[in-house]
């Protein structure tokens, strides 16, 4: 085990806890970096962009910048409506705009993850690709996936999310 | 500081803006409805005063529903980076006066199409304009054949 939370830590001293934001999307448990989160704001409704990737919703301006709105829901194929009032999560240094904003159900905390509370992910999880995955995170006795967001907002592959 | 005005028009639900520095003439589209075109094709022809232009069709580039000329609809006459073009919208609205250095870039995932066709985005009394570039439009792959050929 110790062997597989060095290998999945990836940069930096492994031996120290990485802070993750964690949220749900549809009923599931996920984490990013809590380097990439700026700031979380409320959803309000983007501002339609041309030829947009459907996971694209537009864009929203914040402090006089324009930030391209992904919806995690849509981004994993998850069909019906998502809740009335999601999060949004602002992500820098993470994909090809200095800023993204990422649309999830719901924020949960903020969470410290051991060095040995995290595993190297199986080839999928929920459907998701190893690839696009730090690791799968014990969050409290909770299973987190744990997004490498880099890659996830880099890469154009077709993600659907298992029930 | 230096305002610009920009001829603010809409393209399905979504505002563009243009610069009026390019701009020659805003046309009816009469002679464009009856073109017999593939839904499908960005490019097509404009009889303007003897001359055959180019005619951008606007919400077919943006990937905007509906394959009919709208009776609000008009055409730009826009000077590109060679040669004169029409640009096809649904509803020309107003010119609106901006600040040009608050046009901010389009996020690369906002949109797949180049950020070469459009100048940005700027706010605009509480609205978001999406301001084109006439320049990067006239050189698009479509339009250079169309010239060309």
């Amino acid at each position: 085990l110790a062997a597989q939370a060095q290998r999945s830590a990836g940069s930096g001293d492994a031996r120290k806890p990485e802070q993750v934001v964690l949220f749900q999307v549809a009923g599931k448990p996920f984490a990013v970096d809590l380097k990439h989160v700026e700031r979380i704001i409320d959803y309000r409704e983007p501002t339609e962009t041309p030829r947009r990737p459907p996971h694209i919703e537009g864009v929203v301006e914040d402090r006089g910048r324009f930030v391209a709105v992904m919806n995690l829901r849509k981004r994993f194929g998850v069909a019906g409506p998502g809740p009335a009032h999601p999060a949004v999560l602002l992500l820098r240094g993470a994909g090809p705009d200095p800023i993204v904003g990422l649309v999830v159900d719901q924020v949960m905390r903020v969470f410290a993850v051991p060095p040995d509370g995290v595993l190297s992910p199986p080839p999928r999880v929920f459907g998701i690709r190893a690839e696009l995955i730090r690791g799968v995170a014990n969050a409290g006795g909770r299973a987190v996936v744990w997004l490498d967001v880099a890659k996830l907002l880099s890469t154009t592959e077709v993600i659907t999310l298992l029930a | 500081v230096a305002r610009e005005q920009v001829l603010v028009f809409r393209v399905g639900s979504a505002l563009y803006g243009i610069g009026i520095g390019s701009m020659w003439e805003v046309l009816s589209p009469e002679g464009v409805s009856s073109l017999p075109t593939p839904p499908h094709q960005v490019c097509t022809a404009l009889a303007y005063r003897g001359t055959r232009l180019p005619l951008v069709r606007l919400g077919v580039l943006f990937g905007t529903p509906g394959d009919r000329v709208l009776p609000s609809a008009r055409v730009l006459l826009t000077q590109g980076a060679r040669h004169l073009m029409g640009l096809l919208v649904d509803e020309v609205l107003e010119v609106a006066e901006i600040d040009p250095q608050r046009i901010m870039p389009m996020p690369a995932l906002a949109s797949v199409l180049g950020a070469g066709l459009f100048r940005g985005l700027v706010s605009c009394d509480g609205r978001v304009i999406i301001v084109i570039d006439e320049a990067g439009l006239s050189a698009m792959p479509e339009v250079a054949r169309f010239v060309e050929g």
